[in-house]
């Protein structure tokens, strides 16, 4: 597993710059010249060319580009186009709230998910299951901004147990995590309800059964152990798909988080921030997907990752 | 059933624990109902929170270029002068002023006893090294607006300068009213600091920016100017309409800027929160490029504006908010001088086009940005010109592919465009911003914004020649005449011009919305 590990780990360097160079091409083909946005819509032509010579866009795009890697690989992510801030500094109060953010609603959805896959299972075609899958499918239909509005007006204005936005102390992280998890919470529910009711029909069940294993130990031993690999599959593409994707959540509930940072950026086109940020988030997908890997065997060592 | 009591447990856990940090967490200012209770605790220490709806981009006063950064700046940076309610010129660290006839040299006499939040003195050489810093950075936006155009400055004695320009320039006055004053030991020591933690001579002092979570400012003790004031403010964007207007509601938040037009019926029926109205410097028009057919004929434009309800368009588009654009320039603008609106008129619009060649109308495009405001706008100019035959297709686009399309014409010949929905606004005390980026000769795309190839040699010597002195009655004789001038060639259907909506908790008092848009909070109390 660890030679595994380590080849993985190395084989993200290539990745890395090809997304750069990619991501790098593709932002500054989109249309929209940062020069004038910063230098502002009453700026004459030669107040656009006095800030495109000042931020380096007057460089050929190549020269722009090593610049760019020479910087990255001294730990420089450049300085922002429209406040002048260094970018490491604009990441380092908008990452971890993001990474946090994520975690938390990872925690919700898998908990949540997962009680109610195997509760519906367990209880199939009974009213149990038809709540706990009525209950996934809300969570999968309602859209991100609705459900996080509706949470703000009844339990931040309506009873006031929680912040209604903003960033303050772990109350704040409740609402926005529980409307982020949702889609995913959903998604895991079903997977492990249906991953399950295929587990539980599965020969060794009726032999640990027949054996006379106790009900718990077959449903959260055997069953539940032997469902997870699916589950853990989905969980880890959702889980990259939120570091980036929680723009709607952040910006309903006002969360200083990377997904705002971005959008913002691009309106801009803040250059060294999209660059940085786009890059930040494909190296964490690319780490989600190798602890996904990982976590196969973990589940089942039968998994043989170096072969 | 053992499941759900686990379920329940762990609900049970994280709501003590969400509750736990609740009460650990010693800021007042984000909980819920609170409404009565937390803000009653922030009001009793006399603290504020606003909500704004975009983020901070820069504290930096001479780099600066959005309103929101601009109105936080405002309460710990004061310059020489500064702007009262209306958006016209008062004096500020200026104690007073004179301008030379010529218009090119500037002599301020200086506030005395005035120290910056470090401890540094206010006088001739801090206000030196202020102009020096802006006239020598060409990154600075304050360097183009203007301060390139300083060719000295002279200290004339402790509390005594005098700067002179190359040549006349008439916003000159609002740039110094811009130009916030900078600890000179900040300049000299710590430029990197002044866009994330300014040090000025204002009655706040900064304390911390979190960026795109909140910034907080407090009470200086030290101030000069003295008075009574709220002890902290918090400012926090929140661009989520349904958000702010929650805050404010629940009272997380304390002051909300702006209030979305759709919430102002129900925000205005809740006791503990009013709301304010106050007419703007924002217009809003449709720019028709005037040398290209068929726009080029003053009679198809003139049909345009006949052909456009006004009072529809503020009702349809505003919400019913704000005043309809009887001048080139809105009313809040110095100089400012009322025209005859042309009135909605169908049928007169439809004689205009017929003798313009054109009775069945026309194909033409109209283009705007993506926001859904806009959208609604060129919905409406569609519905409207189609009364008199004319086929609007509407190309939205995304603002910097926007900007693209009309900047990157390099000449009237190589623009594409026809009608450009938007809106302009600058200072109530800077008509030259107003006018001149807009309707003189030299401002044609990709120099300046005169989106309508407008080209009028009277107007042209209309503003050089009120832009080259400083006598104030000729000043303004010479933009009245700009504004019949330029009303009367139509490079714009006309539409409106913004009234600038925001709410404060009842308790609240002392809350200002300048007509730029600018958030004054200096004199705010909560009681």
């Amino acid at each position: 597993m660890w030679k595994y590990t380590a080849k993985r780990i190395v084989e993200m360097i290539p990745i890395l710059i090809v997304i750069s160079i990619l991501t790098f091409l593709f932002i500054h083909l989109i249309p929209g010249d940062p020069a004038r946005l910063v230098a502002g819509k009453d700026a004459t032509l030669e107040d656009v060319e006095n800030v495109r010579h000042e931020l380096g866009l007057d460089k050929p795009i190549l020269k722009q580009y090593v610049d760019y890697m020479k910087n990255l690989l001294t730990g420089e992510l450049g300085t922002s186009l429209t406040t002048g801030l260094p970018v490491i500094d604009m990441f380092k109060t908008r990452f971890m709230p993001s990474l946090h953010l994520t975690f938390l609603s990872m925690f919700w959805a898998t908990l949540i998910g997962l009680m109610i896959g195997v509760f519906s299972a367990i209880n199939k075609n009974k009213w149990p299951d038809y709540f706990g899958m009525v209950t996934a499918v809300s969570g999968i239909s309602i859209p991100g901004f609705w459900l996080g509005l509706l949470l703000i007006q009844l339990f931040s204005v309506q009873l006031g147990l929680f912040p209604t936005g903003g960033l303050d102390g772990f109350s704040s992280y409740i609402l926005p995590s529980l409307t982020l998890g949702a889609g995913i919470m959903s998604m895991i529910a079903r997977f492990t309800r249906s991953s399950m009711l295929e587990t539980l029909q599965a020969d060794f069940i009726r032999t640990g059964r027949a054996k006379g294993l106790k009900e718990h130990s077959v449903i959260v031993t055997h069953a539940l152990r032997n469902s997870l690999i699916s589950v853990v599959t989905v969980a880890g593409l959702q889980f990259g798909f939120l570091l980036g994707g929680s723009v709607v959540v952040e910006t309903v509930f006002s969360f200083p988080g990377m997904g705002r940072l971005l959008i913002d950026s691009i309106a801009f086109r803040d250059y060294p921030v999209i660059q940085s940020a786009l890059l930040l988030f494909a190296f964490e997908f690319i780490v989600v997907n190798l602890i996904v890997d990982v976590l196969y065997t973990v589940l089942n060592p039968k998994i043989q990752l170096d072969s | 059933m053992n499941y759900v009591k686990k379920l329940v447990f762990v609900i049970l856990c994280t709501l003590l624990l969400a509750a736990c940090a609740e009460k650990d967490n010693s800021n007042a200012s984000n909980t819920g109902e609170k409404s009565t209770t937390e803000s009653d605790t922030a009001s009793s220490k006399n603290e504020l929170v606003i909500a704004v709806n975009e983020n901070f981009i820069s504290m930096d006063p001479h780099n600066t270029g959005d309103t929101n950064s601009s109105s936080v700046q405002e309460t710990m940076l004061e310059g020489l002068l500064g702007f009262d309610a209306d958006g016209q010129i008062m004096k500020v660290l200026a104690d007073d002023y004179s301008i030379s006839e010529d218009a090119l040299e500037y002599t301020f006499k200086l506030q005395e006893g005035v120290t910056f939040h470090d401890g540094e003195q206010f006088n001739a050489e801090a206000v030196k090294a202020n102009i020096e810093r802006i006239m020598n950075d060409e990154s600075l936006r304050l360097y183009s607006r203007g301060f390139s155009l300083i060719s000295k400055v002279e200290i004339l004695g402790d509390y005594e300068i005098k700067v002179t320009l190359k040549e006349p320039y008439g916003p000159m006055i609002t740039r110094f009213g811009v130009a916030k004053m900078i600890s000179p030991k900040m300049i000299k020591e710590n430029l990197a600091d002044i866009p994330k933690q300014p040090v000025g001579t204002g009655p706040y002092k900064f304390v911390e920016w979190v960026q795109g979570d909140h910034l907080t400012i407090e009470n200086f003790d030290g101030y000069w100017g003295g008075g009574d004031r709220v002890s902290k403010i918090t400012y926090k964007p929140v661009p989520e309409n349904g958000s702010r207007v929650a805050m404010l509601k629940a009272g997380d938040a304390q002051v909300i800027y702006p209030v979305p037009a759709q919430n102002i019926d129900e925000l205005s029926n809740n006791k503990d929160v009013e709301i304010n109205k106050v007419p703007s410097t924002i217009a809003h028009y449709v720019s028709l490029n005037t040398y290209k057919k068929p726009l080029d004929d003053i009679k198809v434009r003139q049909a345009f504006n006949y052909a456009v309800d006004k009072e529809a368009y503020l009702k349809v588009v505003n919400a019913g908010l704000g005043l309809p654009l009887d001048s080139i320039i809105p009313s809040k603008t110095v100089y400012y001088k009322q025209q005859k609106m042309y009135e909605h008129n169908i049928e007169k619009a439809k004689e205009l086009l017929t003798e313009a060649g054109y009775p069945n109308g026309f194909d033409i495009e109209i283009w705007g940005n993506t926001n859904s405001d806009t959208m609604k706008g060129m919905q409406f100019i569609q519905q409207q010109l189609s009364q008199i035959g004319v086929k609007v297709e509407i190309k939205s686009m995304e603002e910097g592919t926007l900007s693209d399309e009309i900047y990157g014409a390099q000449t009237p010949d190589d623009a594409k465009l026809q009608m450009w929905y938007v809106s302009w606004s600058a200072y109530a005390s800077d008509i030259t911003n107003a006018t001149k980026p807009l309707f003189h000769s030299v401002s044609f795309p990709p120099n300046g914004a005169n989106t309508a190839y407008y080209q009028n040699p009277e107007a042209d010597q209309l503003m050089d020649e009120a832009n080259s002195i400083s006598d104030v009655d000729r000043q303004a004789e010479l933009y009245e005449k700009l504004q019949e001038i330029v009303y009367q060639d139509t490079p714009w259907i006309f539409l409106g011009v913004d009234e600038v909506v925001y709410g404060v908790r009842s308790n609240v008092s002392g809350v200002l919305v300048n007509p730029t848009g600018g958030l004054d909070v200096k004199n705010a109390k909560v009681e």
